[in-house]
């Protein structure tokens, strides 16, 4: 029997609503299913907003959540209510049974369950005050609650309460009490829903990460020296996790006064010779462009990880978009190329991030790795290589006869790719500036001089698509001709891909690729794409169609824009329905 | 009359839904919310035996689908509690700390099973089969061939009775007074009938002559699960012991209220009770016979439908009576089944 269940955990921030779903998704992972969540969470810290974890559960491979849930568990009244109606017929809608506040007429969640779902009530507060005297651990009651009424062995839950409470005491103790209390509850619970999960993948050794934990195991992995970064949200976790693990591997990491600062010192730490990184997002990318600029022109290897989230300005920080494109795309001053690549789901995020700096060093240059909010929070189950696949070193050799008197840091070559020394290195002495250089990085303000730099540093990017085992663009789906294609780039590949699946099954000839590298682009890759499709669809979140500009521009074809900015993920059926109206459409036109 | 009343209906029985069926085609703006504490929409519990012959599925059971109550914006709130009526504020209180105001009140809220007070302490080793939970209970309980023992009878547990013998169940009646509840039947009719039920595949065990039950037992592993231990000294072994005493009305809720209460809710023939935005239907009431001078209760799937739909009329301007619907004689059919207007439901 298959398994195909999403789970949607409703509070208030504060109320353990995002540690509840951590619990679960972990819980499950480690009980052999495959798993992809994402949390939406409120900017205040506590007691204000809504938090929701949302958890798809699978034993196939997916790619996206689905529209509709299939368990609500709601810990919050007020919060609940608006997330009632997302959850399928038949499906089961858990809520709290006793409000301590007296409630208006419609107030309570009980009056939102439709009559195709079932409503299953639970004295959450009471149960925890019974099994701990004490409230804090409702979200584990209501986490038991689930586990007993669907069946799922309680173990994993054990093992992941006893992990994340370690040397915690009474705290841990509570937790305990409070997910058997729940557990006992939904264990006699009559259970009337149609949500039933099967067994387990036998043998799936799957690691549960969010896009952002895959950037710091990719960093590490790839031998990340020195991490300079200011917090903000949602690339902070980055930097939380790597200020754990870096100094452990004998490794440096400081937070810096700003993000001018953090790409500064990035910069610096890679004109060393050690592999440096810096993560902010899109009001912090904007601080950090003019430096970035000067990693241009100094050709200084530095990796920059940009999660995006809704703006301008300040934005909507805890909501997700991919409206830093552009500015990641050209936001310096002058000329300013740079590779930028973004991954599409959690494994590819671990690969961007190890690949990243295999390509900085190789082709001296910074590199943009854009996330965005819902790739950064969100969770899947991977499994890693037991061996990082990311060479150690990948700076073009250095000959011993390029070193001395004569030494040419900028020197102009064949792939315009200069000998790098380091500095202290005998014979590799030289001037780094950011103003125009010659080849031995002389202030060089010549017509001729500045054109032959800018051809260099743009030319020799285009040898970055062909780094090795790096997916530049990848295409699914249908061979040959196809009714209609989906061209997409980052998070929203998933629901793409999703979407494809599902117009294929209904007949309509469908195929989707993902773009890696964004700049430089694969035009060739995407032109034969675009070549074989009747219409392409190009979904992205942001409101001036970005990406879908960038093809257009460089392949010179027009594309079909969607473009959404709800600050949540596009919706699998929202790109099913474009996709039908275009394949529609097309179709009366040839007829 | 005000379109926009809001018609508060406490139960989804037959009765209830009915009401709220004829609310909606009389009063189409008008705004209408079923209150059960039931997890499911309507569904004919009458029909629940059926779970024997392999109908598991609740969905089967549903009288209307659940769209439908979307469809006439027909508000269905379940699994939640009335505790209270304030008649003076017209509103309602909920188990979960939610107070709803109405315009009108129908109290529908039908019965539960009556167990007599000697048999209580014996309550966790006994069964229910009124509501699909209870009913998916017992099946999962009953192997194949396995022995249910039905405490009283009462026609819904003799209606069960022959569906289990019929699905080749052992049926074992402990009989009394109440065994043919809510018919009143004479000493010798009821000896004609228990002998009729014995012909129909169901063994009668009399508790008067076997000195009443002594005590019920869970049994010892890897034996019956249940033990009925009489006065005599005589034991019957069972799967399930399901008590069948007839019903009490659901009326805990309105003390307080201000309205009459008896057994069940006092009211008119015209349904209505002693307030004006009160009425009550179905199981639940007792209504003035003239006839016979007293309140008494209409049981019944014909009759309590028929006082869902006046309810429902006397609610939105008429004013008319309650008019029995169906007999209350126990037929017995070529000496060898009964039949029950009870039974009677569609």
């Amino acid at each position: 029997m298959k398994t195909d269940v999403q789970v949607a955990i409703c509070g208030s921030a504060g109320e353990g609503t995002i540690a509840a779903g951590d619990i679960l998704r972990n819980a499950l992972a480690g009980a052999g299913y495959r798993v992809i969540s994402f949390d939406a969470y409120p900017a205040e810290i506590r007691g204000f907003g809504k938090c929701v974890a949302r958890l798809r559960v699978t034993t196939e491979q997916v790619y996206s959540l689905k529209e509709r849930s299939d368990v609500l568990l709601c810990l919050n009244d007020e919060h609940g209510i608006p997330h009632v109606a997302e959850v399928r017929d038949y499906g089961a809608v858990i809520y709290e049974s006793k409000s301590i506040a007296p409630l208006a007429s419609g107030r309570h969640v009980s009056a939102h369950v439709r009559p195709a779902q079932i409503p299953y009530p639970l004295a959450i507060r009471e149960l925890c005050e019974r099994a701990t005297g004490a409230v804090r651990s409702r979200n584990m009651v209501a986490l038991g609650y689930l586990a007993g009424l669907f069946g799922l062995a309680k173990e994993p839950f054990q093992r992941i309460v006893e992990a994340k409470f370690r040397g915690k005491g009474a705290v841990a103790d509570a937790n305990r009490d409070a997910f058997e209390a729940g557990h006992a509850a939904g264990v006699q619970t009559f259970k009337l829903d149609a949500v039933e999960f099967g067994p387990p993948v036998q043998g799936l050794q799957s690691t549960m990460l969010s896009g952002n934990a895959a950037v710091v195991r990719g960093c590490l992995d790839a031998g990340l020296d020195n991490f300079f970064g200011y917090p903000i949200t949602p690339a902070t976790t980055i930097m939380e996790r790597l200020a754990v693990e870096m100094p452990k591997r004998g490794k440096r990491l400081v937070q810096t006064e700003d993000e001018i600062s953090a790409i500064a010192t990035t910069i610096g730490a890679g004109y060393a010779g050690a592999r440096a990184a810096t993560a902010t997002s899109g009001p912090g990318l904007a601080l950090m462009s003019e430096m970035i600029g000067l990693a241009v022109m100094a050709e200084v290897p530095s990796v920059v990880f940009v999660s995006q989230r809704g703006g301008p300005s300040t934005g909507i920080p805890t909501k997700t978009e991919q409206s830093d494109l552009n500015m990641a795309l050209y936001g310096s001053p002058g000329d300013a190329p740079r590779v930028v690549i973004a991954p599409t789901n959690v494994d590819g995020c671990y690969r961007c991030a190890g690949k990243a700096f295999e390509i900085a060093e190789r082709y001296q240059t910074p590199v943009i790795v854009l996330l965005d909010l819902y790739l950064s929070n969100r969770y899947e189950s991977v499994v890693l290589p037991s061996t990082p696949p990311f060479e150690a070193n990948s700076d073009k050799p250095l000959g011993s006869e390029e070193l001395g008197p004569a030494y040419r840091r900028f020197a102009l070559t064949p792939d315009g790719v200069s000998p790098r020394a380091l500095p202290g290195m005998a014979g590799g002495m030289h001037v780094v500036t950011g103003l125009e250089h010659n080849e031995a990085g002389r202030v060089d303000e010549q017509p001729d001089n500045h054109e032959a730099m800018s051809r260099k540093r743009h030319d020799k990017l285009q040898a970055a698509l062909a780094h090795p085992d790096f997916t530049f663009a990848k295409r699914f789906g249908d061979a040959g001709r196809v009714d209609v294609g989906l061209l997409a780039w980052g998070s929203t590949f998933g629901e793409c891909l999703d979407a494809m699946f599902r117009l294929q099954a209904e007949g309509i000839r469908c195929a989707a690729m993902k773009v890696v590298m964004l700049q430089p682009f694969p035009v060739d890759l995407v032109t034969r794409f675009l070549d074989d499709c009747a219409v392409v669809l190009v979904p992205e979140l942001n409101y001036g169609g970005q990406f879908a500009r960038l093809v257009q521009a460089e392949t010179g074809r027009l594309v079909q824009r969607y473009d959404r900015v709800t600050g949540s993920p596009l919706r699998v059926e929202d790109i099913l329905g474009q996709a039908r109206r275009l394949v529609q459409a097309a179709r009366r036109k040839a007829a | 009359m005000n379109a926009a009343r809001h018609h508060v209906i406490v139960g989804t029985g037959v009765a209830g839904n009915q009401a709220a069926r004829t609310l909606r085609r009389r009063e189409p703006d008008a705004r209408i919310t079923l209150l059960t504490l039931s997890a499911l929409p309507f569904y004919n519990r009458y029909d629940l035996p059926r779970v024997f012959r392999g109908h598991d599925d609740w969905r089967d059971f549903l009288v209307d689908p659940p769209s439908y109550y979307d469809d006439q914006h027909i508000g269905l709130r379940r699994r939640v509690q009335v505790v209270n009526v304030d008649a003076r504020r017209k509103t309602v209180a909920l188990a979960h700390n939610e107070e709803l105001s109405y315009d009108t009140l129908l109290v529908a809220t039908g019965g539960r099973g009556y167990l007599p007070e000697e048999l209580s302490e014996f309550r966790p080793l006994l069964d229910g089969f009124a509501t699909y939970e209870q009913a998916m209970a017992m099946r999962r309980k009953v192997p194949e061939g396995g022995t249910v023992a039905i405490l009283g009878g009462d026609m819904i547990g003799l209606d069960l009775a022959r569906t289990l013998v019929d699905t080749g169940h052992r049926v074992v009646v402990v009989a009394g007074p109440l065994t043919f509840w809510p018919h009143v039947e004479s000493a010798a009719h009821r000896a004609e009938l228990l002998q009729v039920l014995q012909r129909m595949g169901i063994e009668i065990i009399d508790a008067v002559a076997e000195g009443g039950i002594d005590a019920i037992q869970a049994g010892a592993r890897g034996f019956a699960a249940r033990r009925i231990a009489f006065g005599s000294g005589r034991e019957c072994a069972a799967d399930v012991v399901l008590p069948s005493f007839g019903l009490v009305p659901s009326v805990e809720f309105l003390l307080g209220s201000g309205i009459d209460l008896e057994r069940g809710v006092l009211v008119s023939r015209k349904l209505r009770t002693t307030d004006a935005a009160i009425l009550a239907a179905g199981d639940v009431c007792q209504i003035w016979s003239e006839a016979e001078k007293r309140y008494r209760f209409y049981y019944g799937w014909k009759n309590v439908r028929a006082m869902g739909e006046l309810a429902a009329r006397n609610l939105t301007g008429d004013d008319d009576e309650f008019e029995p619907q169906q007999d209350e004689t126990l037929h017995i059919h070529d000496g060898s089944t009964i039949h029950s207007p009870f039974w009677e439901y569609a």
